[in-house]
């Protein structure tokens, strides 16, 4: 890439960036025609608005924004050294804006001992050395903005590395300025109705520092002690810790394990209203200085609970802007193998209406995944009777796989699931590779087994990075269907009937209509259980989406009287459907087939007539009347 | 002014054995009369106007008491042409329950509790009704009228009448009461007083509940599952994508609720040894007739009346209760809430005081049995085409699909409370053997093509 700002750039010299960048969109433009030869052509796509965070235009942007979940390990590497890097994302850049995303969303890139996937942070500013550096971080932010794609990033606030120099600092010298930057105890026996989450590894949530020789907290590995929230040390140096990135021009934080940040004795040290408040703080402190910038929480809960990371309903919302969706997935995936609607229709009865201003994440992959232990409880009865008594069930979702062996590699349910997860009430999320239906390779292990590198190419090493094959840092899917030489970027944009290219056609679609963000959700009554139909409405845009989760073909009859007059017409091809009348509304499906139908408003009324002349009255009117 | 009714008494006559919920097809109609009209809009304005009617039909020594809501305009719109029955005296007459401008004025009556005539409305108390909504009138029924008030309401039209509260009302108002969450929630009802009847004597003439806007019936969703593992028949019940159980434990476990419920509210007394023996002559009896009618009964003859035997000799007293009697998977429908129980009024062939008579709650648990059964095999029927192996394999999913799922319900039935299934086999199997032998005489007669469906359960019923 060219023009793009040297390494290494400061905070302070953003203003004059951002400057730069106001009314740039000429030398934006021209960017696009410097692109690595393998990259995606443009095919005369408009050139989106850029935007800056001065300005900010659409402070909502999040909740009608389609995300892509990037590991940048296994997008493309720009240096040969078998890793993907930061440079190696930003020669990406166009085929993302090409597909239609919105949003980045980039797992830990910060500087970490990665012995849990750069969730274990040593360095909060500066980021992790074969990934780049801060420069490079820069640009792929103005890179990513002059495209109009936004970029936000994993941050652990719960706890860092043990090689953090803040808890070196704390184990060595007690009463220095770290002294009190984690929990530390003379035993190990404080608030013990914490649960301990990684229950495999970890037998206590305390663990003895012989060079201090007291016990740290660490709600997770024993690697990774939790800050001290109680020390106004800690509240502030996470503050500047967001600033920092935030001044570097991020659009936001998907923010770790947030339910954890405080504890309580008597109390299982989880959701506490001390955590709440502090979220209110970094999020005022986000509203005061970064207008639409978003905090995506992940509290791995039950949507009735999650709800209340959203915060004050009253004020449209003043914790995260929006919380990832948990049950959705398996839902989605136990209603179209139930081959009926109601695992979805009960967990969307079910999840609580949010406030104004927030927005649900969903997915259907993701680099990890759900477990079992949220779903212990009376009421979420139904999720653990069909759940853990289906074998497959239970060794598909509970261990990783990709979403394309998931599903047999059929291409309807891909399309099927594509759907759900494009029209379902929430901004979505869409794993890396998942657009051109990537496998997996479940002998790496179960983390690893979904980060192989991209497939860009039937070349060497599938066009991810021109290393000895043997220096990938993790081997590439070769199996005969799901293998690069099958499966890969270019093959499929070459072929207008590729799954990338309906991908891309229905994220077109979806962003044709701010409704699929926006739009409030009900689910229409329909005689046939084996289709989940519902409509999305916000004002006048108005979408109905009928899923046949069988994989037999299924009439329907839809009760559309509440839409009488409106033509429904088919969002891929445009063709319009009979008009609604009073009577139910008939359609048929092929299996896991689907619609999605717009329905316009009717023409103006002609007034019926013998509707207003001839109003029923009612004995009781008249005697009212005559009194 | 509304048209004569002599008129109108004689169009009925061409126009009510046309009618689904009429329940004298194929007998001749030799007098219809209307007895009683009320006029529930008012003379004015020249709107469509609804008058509430009572039709005494005579089939020859049979006479029965039905409901018609009959509208009338001046003029009628093509939407309401079908719905047409005379026109006179400048007049069209027509069936009102299709006339949405006309059906809510039924809803603001039930909001305000109005009596008018001899109708009496009634709100229940607490509820609240919204007025303004328009109505689709279903047309799947066979002995009511159901009409939908936007996605709100349901108003079941009782067709024909039969003195005293409808049980279907009564129950739902003791389970409202007692704050059951697994029916809909009762909104109101109406009554009428009989014409020619003592002056507290009533008819129950239609009830508003919840509609149950998202939801399925048990029927759909079970064949659903079996549509599933037919479709995949190298795979048992447990390993297909389409398994049940879950469901049928849920439907189990919201059944136990309901009946302890009912229970509650009714009351319940031990019956007496000699009842059960009286049940079990009964049993016998309808066996001895079926054998006689349905030759392919009788290897199975045996066996079955060896289990009437041990009915009779029980001995010892049975606690039984107000139950739904008339239960099976068509009458349970699955919501975004759980499942949730339909239709109380029993089997419609018997009198009321049949219909309200207490019986053993593992009377409706043999009926949810049996109705597995044939959701089981209901499929099979359309697989005539495969090779013999196939159908052999079919079956034998169908069996142990039917077993997975009973045992799910039963499993469910107890944990919730109910009385054990498993503790009370000799009842259990008894009922299920009635049924059965009802269910073989009646497909013997009304559906030959089905007789397979009860015939098939029966080697593993009686083994």
């Amino acid at each position: 890439m060219t023009d793009t700002p040297p390494a290494g750039v400061m905070p302070e010299e953003r203003s004059t960036l951002d400057e730069q960048f106001q009314g740039d969109d000429t030398q934006a433009a021209e960017r696009f025609g410097d692109m690595p030869a393998d990259a995606v052509e443009l095919t005369g796509e408009p050139i989106p608005d850029t935007f800056t965070h001065e300005k900010p235009r659409d402070p909502y942007w999040y909740k009608h924004a389609v995300f892509y979940e990037v590991l940048i390990r296994g997008f493309s590497d720009s240096n040969d050294d078998g890793t993907g890097d930061l440079r190696g994302l930003i020669q990406r850049l166009d085929y993302l804006q090409w597909l239609g995303i919105d949003c980045l969303w980039l797992l830990p890139i910060y500087q970490s001992p990665l012995r849990d996937g750069g969730y274990d942070i040593s360095d909060y500013t500066r980021i992790l050395t074969e990934f780049g550096d801060l420069g490079d971080f820069v640009a792929l932010i103005d890179e990513a903005h002059a495209r109009g794609i936004r970029v936000i990033a994993d941050l652990v606030m719960n706890h860092t590395s043990d090689q953090h120099p803040w808890f070196q600092a704390s184990r060595s010298d007690p009463d220095g300025p770290f002294g009190d930057f984690y929990m530390w105890s003379d035993t190990d026996d404080k608030y013990p109705d914490a649960r301990i989450i990684f229950v495999d590894t970890e037998a206590s949530n305390w663990t003895y520092d012989p060079v201090r020789g007291q016990y740290y907290w660490h709600r997770f590995f024993s690697h990774q002690p939790d800050l001290n929230y109680d020390n106004p040390a800690v509240q502030e140096a996470m503050l500047e810790v967001l600033r920092f990135w935030l001044d570097l021009g991020i659009d936001g934080f998907r923010l770790d394990a947030v339910p954890y940040l405080y504890a309580r004795e008597g109390t299982n040290c989880e959701n506490l209203p001390e955590t709440h408040a502090y979220l209110k703080r970094v999020r005022a402190e986000v509203d005061r200085l970064y207008p639409d910038r978003v905090l995506l929480a992940e509290a791995n809960q039950w949507p009735a609970d999650v709800v209340e990371y959203f915060g004050d309903p009253a004020t449209g919302g003043d914790e995260c802007h929006m919380a990832f969706h948990f049950p959705v997935m398996p839902r989605i995936f136990m209603a179209v193998r139930r081959e009926q609607r109601y695992p979805i229709s009960e967990i969307m009865a079910q999840t609580p209406k949010i406030p104004e201003n927030c927005q649900w994440g969903i997915f259907l992959r993701n680099h990890d995944e759900l477990t079992l232990e949220m779903v212990t409880d009376e009421e979420r009865d139904y999720m653990y009777a069909e759940y853990a008594k289906d074998p497959r069930m239970k060794a598909n979702i509970g261990i990783r796989r990709r979403l394309a062996p998931l599903l047999d590699n059929d291409r309807n349910q891909l399309e099927l699931f594509t759907a759900l997860l494009l029209s379902l009430p929430g901004s979505p999320v869409i794993y890396y590779g998942d657009e051109i239906g990537m496998g997996d390779n479940i002998w790496l292990g179960d983390r690893d087994g979904v980060r192989t590198p991209m497939q860009w190419t039937p070349d060497r090493n599938a066009g991810f990075s021109k290393c000895d094959p043997a220096r990938l840092y993790l081997p590439l899917i070769m199996d005969p269907i799901y293998g690069y030489q099958a499966v890969n970027v270019e093959a499929q944009q070459n072929n207008p009937g590729s799954l990338l290219h309906w991908t891309r056609k229905m994220i077109e679609i979806r962003k044709r209509h701010p409704v699929f963000g926006l739009g409030t959700y009900v689910e229409l009554p329909a005689s046939n259980p084996s289709v989940l139909a519902f409509v999305r409405e916000y004002g006048d845009d108005r979408v109905l989406c009928v899923n046949n989760l069988s994989r037999f073909p299924q009439p329907v009859e839809l009760d559309l009287r509440r839409f009488e007059g409106s033509t429904p017409v088919e969002c891929m091809g445009g063709v319009q459907f009979p008009a609604v009348g009073e009577l139910p509304y008939l359609l048929t499906l092929p299996g896991h087939g689907f619609y999605w139908f717009v329905l316009p408003p009717p023409p103006p009324e002609r007034t019926r007539g013998d509707r207003v002349q001839e109003r029923p009255v009612l004995p009781a009117e008249t005697e009212e009347g005559m009194r | 002014m509304p048209p004569p009714d002599r008129t109108i008494e004689e169009a009925l006559i061409g126009w009510l054995p046309r009618q689904r919920w009429f329940a004298g097809k194929g007998r001749e109609i030799t007098g219809v009369e209307i007895v009683a009209g009320t006029d529930l809009t008012a003379p004015s304005g020249g709107g469509p106007l609804l008058r509430h009617t009572l039709v005494r039909v005579r089939q020859g020594d049979a006479t029965d008491l039905y409901q018609v809501l009959l509208g009338s305009r001046r003029s009628l719109p093509d939407r309401l042409r079908y719905a047409e029955i005379v026109e006179v005296e400048g007049r069209h007459v027509y069936d009102a329950a299709h006339d949405p401008e006309l059906t809510h004025v039924l809803l603001s009556h039930l909001a305000t509790e109005s009596v008018v005539g001899p109708l009496e409305f009634h709100r229940v108390p607490g509820a609240e009704i919204e007025t303004e909504l328009t109505s689709l009138a279903g047309t799947a029924e066979q002995t009511n009228t159901s009409l939908v008030f936007g996605e709100s309401y349901i108003y079941k039209l009782f067709r024909r009448l039969t003195p005293g509260l409808n049980p279907d009302v009564e129950v739902n108002l003791a389970l409202t009461e007692a704050g059951c969450a697994h029916i809909p929630r009762l909104y109101g009802w109406a009554e009428t007083r009989l014409p020619g009847g003592p002056p507290d004597q009533r008819a129950t003439v239609g009830m508003l509940s919840e509609y149950l806007r998202t939801a399925s019936d048990g029927w759909q969703l079970a064949t659903t599952s079996v549509r599933d593992l037919y479709g995949s028949a190298e795979l048992h019940p447990e390993e297909a994508g389409g398994d049940f159980s879950a469901e049928a434990e849920r439907l189990g476990t919201a059944t136990a609720t309901v009946h302890r419920d009912l229970a509650e509210a009714f009351g319940v007394r031990e019956a007496s040894p000699e009842l059960l023996r009286d049940t079990a002559a009964r049993m016998h009896e309808q066996l001895e007739s079926a054998c006689a009618d349905v030759p392919e009964l009788a290897p199975y003859a045996d066996a079955i009346r060896a289990a009437y035997a041990e009915l009779a000799g029980v001995g010892r007293p049975i606690r039984v209760q107000r139950v739904h009697g008339d239960y099976h998977l068509g009458q349970v429908m699955r919501t975004d809430r759980g499942w949730v129980l339909l239709d109380f009024e029993g089997e419609p062939a018997r009198t009321l005081a049949e219909r309200q008579a207490p019986a053993h709650p593992l009377r409706d648990v043999a009926g949810m049995l049996r109705s597995f059964e044939y959701a089981a095999r209901f499929l099979l029927a359309g697989h005539k085409e495969l090779a013999p192996g196939q159908t052999r394999l079919l079956e034998e999913r169908a069996r142990e699909w039917a077993d997975r799922n009973r045992n799910a319900f039963c499993r469910g039935y107890a944990e919730g409370g109910g009385p054990d299934p498993g503790a009370h086999a000799v009842l259990l199997r008894a009922f299920e053997l009635d049924k059965a032998v009802y269910e073989v005489r009646y497909e013997a007669r009304n559906r030959p093509s089905w007789l397979h469906v009860p015939l098939g359960s029966l080697p593993h019923l009686t083994s």
